[in-house]
């Protein structure tokens, strides 16, 4: 199950005390997914001891963030058989290197997003993803045409 | 450099510090572990030099009155007919895995049957593709992303969800049938039978058990379209092959729908267009008898006990063939060719080890769709299948 905003928002205190410097808890949990809050933030939640249950609960639900990618892209190896669907359809590939990746053929550029490595998928340049930066989108074709679910992202 | 996992043979392979670009998990480990579990020469167990293993065979194909020649899918097309050389020169029977893989479709491809296209000629033009009792995910990996659903081509540019309109028919609901979302339709199937007979209904505008009208309607729109079919389809039609290459020859009175095979070893297209040059059959062939029957089929000799020595080149039938029919090799004498100590290799009394083709040696072999393949081998050695073969055929 994907990771949402939600799941986060409901083990923190919901106290709004605006310690962290967010306006809402809410607004605390969009940030602390899109990591650009760190759950130490929460200040509340580390000094009060009936929080204790909420904060183990929180670390573990968070645990997936740290695998995943600045762009929230987790690749789960044990499941990737090496098809290559999604090197061939991302939409960075096909602009860039269209004689390569484009059409079928491993990336003939020297920094793709993906490349197949021994067998399986291997993350290369994050940078060149339409999810990163500042006028990110929320591109999901890769994940589309996993046959085997391999790749995903946080948000689901 | 040219993997031989598959009879994808993709051209793209890339050695880079240690690492193998490109290829597929199937690929990786073909490439990677070539080195291990290596056969060794040997004569009834015994380890001997290579020349004496050679010698040995050589005796035990002179001495036989009913030889068999099977295997050759991973071998070379040069080597392949050194190999029908010998069954010639011996008056054996000669087979290979189409017999109870996809013989039966590429002999119709290569008799001119049914129209067939090349997968460069798949990846430029086709529109719909239709999948038929094969889930290449699991025995092509890349054939979806290399040639035929996923790249761009020359006529087919704006991508998969525009361009292209793909049709998986299974019993279940596979890898890639979970890839049929948008503009592609899944059928599951229960039946191959009465599916060819609602598609050939559909095309005269009736309706019948299965919903095909839309796939033919899409069929309709394109001057490309093709249909892989993979071992689900054989043996779903049971026996029924007419009916299919019927279906097929009448789409192609309304809109051009070509048939490709799908699955199967490195080169058993190759074997079965080289046997087709020479004598005009695909596989199982008696070169006494001058005619390629049922009978003659590998897994047939077996259980009929019809023959007496038998030469096993890269396959490895004792853990492919039912237990029923392998155990029958026992009282055959067995002289197996292969770089792999496989299990057959293992009980056989000659055992040659061989080198890996497009790893340590060269030659052509040929893909899925006829294409012929230059391989480029990382290593050269110079005893491989054509030098193996070449010294058994002198030795006869």
């Amino acid at each position: 199950m994907p990771l949402t905003p939600m799941d986060i928002y409901k083990l923190l205190p919901k106290t709004n005390c605006k310690k962290c410097g967010e306006q809402t808890c809410m607004s605390f949990a969009f940030k602390l997914l899109n990591r650009e809050k760190k759950l130490e933030d929460c200040r509340p939640l580390f000094e009060e001891k009936k929080y204790e249950v909420q904060l183990k609960k929180l670390k573990e639900i968070l645990k997936p963030l740290e695998k995943a990618t600045e762009t929230g892209l987790i690749v789960n190896s044990d499941k990737c058989n090496g098809c290559g669907n999604c090197i061939v359809v991302c939409p960075v590939h096909v602009e860039k290197d269209p004689q390569g990746a484009g059409s079928g053929r491993g990336p003939t550029i020297s920094d793709p997003i993906y490349r197949i490595e021994n067998g399986k998928l291997v993350i290369k340049n994050m940078h060149a993803c339409r999810r990163y930066g500042k006028s990110r989108i929320l591109c999901v074709v890769c994940r589309e045409n996993c046959p085997t679910d391999a790749i995903s992202f946080l948000e689901g | 450099m040219i993997c031989t996992a598959c009879s994808c043979l993709c051209d793209d392979i890339e050695l880079e510090d240690g690492k193998i670009l490109n290829a597929c998990e199937r690929g990786y480990k073909h490439i990677s572990e070539y080195r291990q579990n290596r056969a060794k020469n040997s004569v009834n167990g015994k380890e001997v030099d290579l020349d004496k293993a050679i010698e040995a065979a050589a005796e035990i194909l002179k001495s036989a009155s009913s030889p068999v020649i099977y295997g050759m899918d991973t071998i070379t097309v040069e080597a392949q007919k050194l190999a029908i050389k010998i069954a010639e020169k011996l008056g054996g029977y000669i087979d290979d895995n189409s017999s109870f893989c996809l013989g039966e479709f590429v002999e119709a491809i290569l008799k001119k049957e049914v129209p067939s296209a090349t997968l460069d000629q798949v990846r430029d033009y086709a529109y719909v593709i239709i999948y038929w009792g094969t889930n290449v995910y699991r025995s092509l990996p890349r054939h979806m992303s290399k040639y035929t659903y996923y790249p761009r081509g020359a006529k087919r540019n704006r991508g998969y969800d525009e361009d292209r309109f793909l049709v998986v028919i299974d019993i279940r609901k596979s890898e890639i049938a979970k890839l049929a979302k948008k503009n592609a339709k899944f059928i599951k199937v229960e039946n191959d039978v009465e599916l060819v007979e609602s598609f050939l209904k559909a095309v005269e505008g009736k309706a019948s058990k299965y919903d095909v009208g839309g796939v033919i309607r899409e069929m309709k729109r394109a001057d490309f379209n093709v249909v892989f079919g993979g071992l689900g389809l054989k043996y779903g039609l049971k026996g029924n092959y007419g009916l299919f290459f019927e279906f097929i020859r009448k789409m192609n009175e309304i809109t051009p729908l070509y048939f490709l095979p799908s699955g199967f070893h490195s080169n058993m297209r190759g074997f079965n267009e080289t046997l087709f040059e020479i004598v005009g059959a695909v596989n199982k062939f008696s070169f006494s008898e001058k005619k390629s029957d049922k009978a003659f089929e590998f897994s047939e000799l077996l259980r009929r006990n019809a023959i007496d020595a038998a030469l096993i080149i890269g396959t490895d039938p004792v853990s492919s063939l039912p237990y029923d029919v392998s155990r029958n090799l026992m009282a055959v004498k067995k002289i197996t060719i292969d770089p792999k100590n496989t299990l057959t290799a293992s009980i056989s009394e000659v055992s040659i080890r061989s080198a890996l083709s497009g790893i340590e040696s060269g030659g052509e072999m040929v893909r899925s769709d006829g294409v012929r393949q230059k391989l480029r081998p990382i290593e050269k050695t110079e005893y491989d299948d054509v030098y193996i073969l070449k010294k058994i055929l002198e030795g006869l």
